[in-house]
């Protein structure tokens, strides 16, 4: 197989307007996002001949928004998936082009994620949660119907063999909130917490307190991905993506046994592999963060950080501004906006292109990232991005 | 809630599903049935269709009798309900138990009776049988 190192690029980023209560369609929200994202990338809707989308089944289709742009596209995608479906349609969209099927692909996620269908509770029948959750009359009936629950059960397992505490999932939540207090647009811009308050939060579920928890919004993202050489024809600044992969591993979605591996640890050694890059070369990160602890694992997998020094590691402020791996410099999921991952990878985006040079948002010199997604311990998608 | 739920009985009752009904018909009859893989020996917690360690359709159900130990794995406790039917059982252990003679089964259920001081991984647990409705149960855990 053809190696895809910096053959194709990211050249365009843009979101909707993020809110508790869009008090609109997502489909009006993601021709927003795909609106700002052509601009800037200096292209016309036309120039796009892909279209796709991940949902859970709470957005509007690829070819609706296609429609509404004025575009008839050669190819449109809806698939189901949360985490790392960002890095999976980008890696669909880099195989379309190479066989020449379509030139410059735009992915979106929209999503009312707070106002309407919410990851984190509500909306759904008890008996439609037994039967759309693989395995679900085994979790459903015990009370475990949030996503923080069964991330919980990973994080005290992880917890006990690590001797991660709270202050250390705390130290996550901190520097994420550090670093919305330099995003306008963060959802907890204007909010930050100290260790101290963290520490005094009562528990929504422990391990977890409301901090540990993502946020939830009204927002769409989208991203545009085309060929190096095409990429050249654009205003924006490319950032070329040196390596990307996914894997699934362990077989249920929900019904979690084996605590000890996570489809991270099997992406690591593939996107470094591809990328020719190891993980002391990673300047910057946006690493999914669906719940503080999640990032704590991610460190651990992708060698950020190895087993059992990841609280040390998180305790020297090395997630902060200047920090060894400013992480999550908007605010990630945490802080600023929830669309399953892709604020991320817009972030690291306009990092990696050094888009906030000369303000305290820039994470000075930074060549390289890494952008991590992560559905669950199940799946995992993970690219490396260079200026 | 469904309209199979029984007066007094709030919470989500295990739907038996085509996979897993010998698991749930077993546990009205307080015994522990789980499904195996013939072709790889591999216990399915949760049952399914077909062995998710070898592929194998070849699959039985063997009892495990009605006392049935183990260790807590790992747990969470739950402040809030995040279903309906839970607003009197907070905090709400929920807990991945290993069983004793099969520690490669891991089974989750809720801890009864417990303090949210005195849950910790490793603590022994018993399985105990919950009648839920007239002719239902499920196996849930209480301190060995
Ligand atoms: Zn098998």
């Amino acid at each position: 197989m053809a190696s895809i190192k910096d053959r194709y690029a990211i050249v365009g980023v843009g979101e909707s307007e993020r809110s508790k209560n869009s008090g609109t369609t997502p489909l009006h929200m993601a021709l927003d996002a795909a609106r700002a994202a052509l601009n800037d990338a200096g292209l016309e809707a036309k120039d796009i001949d892909g279209f796709m989308s991940y949902s859970e089944n709470d957005s509007c289709t690829a070819h609706q928004v296609a429609n509404y742009l004025g575009v008839r596209p050669k190819y449109v995608k809806d698939i189901m998936g949360g985490g790392s479906s960002t890095e999976m349609l980008i890696a669909d969209a880099i195989g379309l082009i190479e066989t020449g099927q379509v030139n410059t692909v735009l992915i979106y996620r929209s999503m009312n994620g707070r106002s309407g269908v919410r990851m984190g509770g509500g909306g759904w029948g008890v008996d439609l949660l037994q039967t759309a959750i693989e395995g679900g009359s085994f979790i459903i009936p015990y009370g475990a119907g949030s996503p923080s629950q069964w991330f919980g059960l990973f994080a005290t397992r992880h917890m006990h063999e690590t001797g991660l505490t709270k202050e250390h999932l705390g130290h996550v939540c901190v520097s994420a909130y550090e670093h919305a207090q330099r995003n306008p647009k963060a959802f907890f811009y204007g909010k930050p917490v100290s260790m101290e308050e963290y520490l005094q939060t009562a528990p929504l579920s422990y391990p977890f307190n409301k901090h540990d928890f993502c946020l939830e919004s009204d927002e769409a993202n989208a991203i545009i991905v085309t060929s190096a050489e095409r990429a050249k024809d654009c205003k924006s600044k490319p950032v070329y993506i040196m390596g990307m992969a996914a894997r699934q591993c362990v077989s249920h979605a929900h019904y979690w046994k084996n605590l000890d591996e996570v489809a991270a640890d099997y992406v690591a050694p593939e996107v470094y592999k591809m990328a020719g890059v190891k993980p002391e070369d990673i300047q910057v990160a946006s690493i999914y963060d669906c719940y503080s602890w999640v990032v704590l694992r991610q460190l651990e997998a992708y060698g950020l950080a190895p087993r059992g020094e990841v609280g040390d590691f998180v305790a020297a402020g090395n997630l902060r501004m200047n920090g060894k791996l400013p992480t999550n410099t908007a605010g990630g999921m945490l802080s600023e906006g929830y669309t399953h991952g892709m604020n991320n990878v817009l972030e690291i985006v306009r990092q990696v292109r050094h888009e906030y040079e000369g303000t305290e948002r820039q994470v000075e010199d930074c060549e390289i990232g890494i952008c991590t997604g992560w559905a669950g311990p199940d799946i995992a998608g993970a690219m490396i991005l260079r200026k | 809630m469904g309209e199979t739920t029984k007066v007094g009985y709030e919470k989500p009752i295990p739907l038996k599903t085509q996979d897993n009904h010998p698991y749930w018909d077993g546990a009205d009859k307080h015994e522990l049935v789980l499904q195996k893989c013939k072709s790889c020996n591999e216990y399915a917690q949760p049952p399914g269709p077909s062995c998710t360690k070898c592929g194998s359709t070849d699959l039985c159900w063997e009892s495990q009798g009605s006392t049935v130990l183990g260790k807590v794995y790992s747990y969470v406790v739950s402040y809030r309900p995040f279903l309906p039917g839970f607003q009197n059982d907070c905090p709400l252990i929920i807990a991945v138990v290993e069983l004793e003679h099969l520690p490669q089964v891991k089974i989750i259920g809720n801890v009864l009776n417990c303090s949210p001081d005195d849950i910790q991984v490793g603590l022994p647990v018993k399985m105990i049988w919950e009648d839920i409705t007239e002719d239902r149960a499920m196996p849930q855990w209480v301190q060995a």
